[in-house]
């Protein structure tokens, strides 16, 4: 039987009542979100996982203080922070430059070579590499959207106050991130190979609504 | 008669933003518009994409934060 999580209200509630726990379970449950779209920005893993602590440790002084404004989600506004730290950071690394400058290997790899193929995960962190550079390559209004709506769990009118544009305005960056992504990926058929997904994967959702 | 959507308004179907009316008028048109499911599945591939590049930390940064909490409790 699936057991009822706690809201993301409910834990801030329990930490800022003194419950460790509560906060433990929030990083859990968001912290890969978080990661994600400081990565995408800074594209450094060891800078990420500073920004990724900085992000935190914003969040608790703001909870344990008291100057959490529950209006929000907590999603976005943990993911507002971290775009914003990623983005200051990016920008001050486009002055003084590091020298890690490579996006395609060992920043986003996790995968165990021994959980599936050596073939098939080589092949699957390929695809993912040059997803990751297509997202790059999107016009920067574009690729902001993208990663705050799908990331970042930003609602497109949150998005839209955020960057001080209209919703329409938002929804038309996203679509064409979207179709510029797709465009992309369409010219390289690996990204639509039906063996880059396990069999017994999902269906996507309108098949089962057809169905 | 069926009702015709924007790709604005399939964007916000497929990240759960429409009311639930238009949610449900958007459901109901796809069982009967094969051009615009096939969009939205388009859009539900990029998504399905885009959810694979997702990855977590490290652990180490992980305990670092949790350390980090637990101290600031500490410290009040």
């Amino acid at each position: 039987m699936e057991t009822m999580q706690p809201s993301d209200s409910a834990l801030i509630s329990l930490y800022i009542a003194g419950q460790e726990d509560a906060f433990a379970q929030l990083l859990e449950r968001h912290k890969a979100r978080v990661f994600t779209t400081i990565m995408l920005i800074v594209r450094d893993e060891d800078v990420a996982e500073d920004l990724l602590q900085d992000t935190f440790i914003k969040a608790v002084h703001t909870m344990k203080s008291g100057r959490y404004n529950e209006e929000g989600k907590f999603s976005s506004w943990i993911c507002r922070i971290a775009h914003n730290l990623a983005i200051d950071c990016f920008r001050r690394e486009k002055r003084s430059p590091l020298l890690n400058l490579d996006t395609t290997s060992h920043a986003f790899n996790s995968l165990s070579l021994a959980e599936e193929g050596a073939e098939a995960a080589l092949t699957r962190e390929e695809t993912h590499a040059r997803l990751r550079e297509l997202i790059q390559e999107l016009p920067a209004a574009q690729k902001e959207v993208l990663i705050m709506r799908h990331y970042g769990d930003m609602s497109f009118q949150e998005i839209a106050d955020a960057t001080g544009v209209s919703i329409n305005t938002a929804l038309g960056r996203m679509r064409y991130a979207l179709i510029n992504l797709r465009k992309k990926m369409a010219a390289q058929p690996v990204f639509y190979d039906q063996n880059l997904y396990p069999r017994d994967a999902a269906p996507v959702r309108v098949q089962r609504i057809a169905s | 008669m069926i009702k015709t959507f924007t790709h604005e308004t399939l964007l916000r179907y497929v990240y759960n933003e429409l009311p639930a009316k238009e949610h449900q008028q958007v459901e109901h048109a796809l069982l009967h518009d094969a051009e615009l499911a096939a969009s939205c599945a388009d859009l539900l591939l990029a998504q399905r994409a885009l959810n694979d590049l997702r990855r977590a930390p490290s652990q180490r940064t992980t305990d670092s934060i949790l350390q980090y909490s637990r101290t600031f409790l500490r410290k009040e």
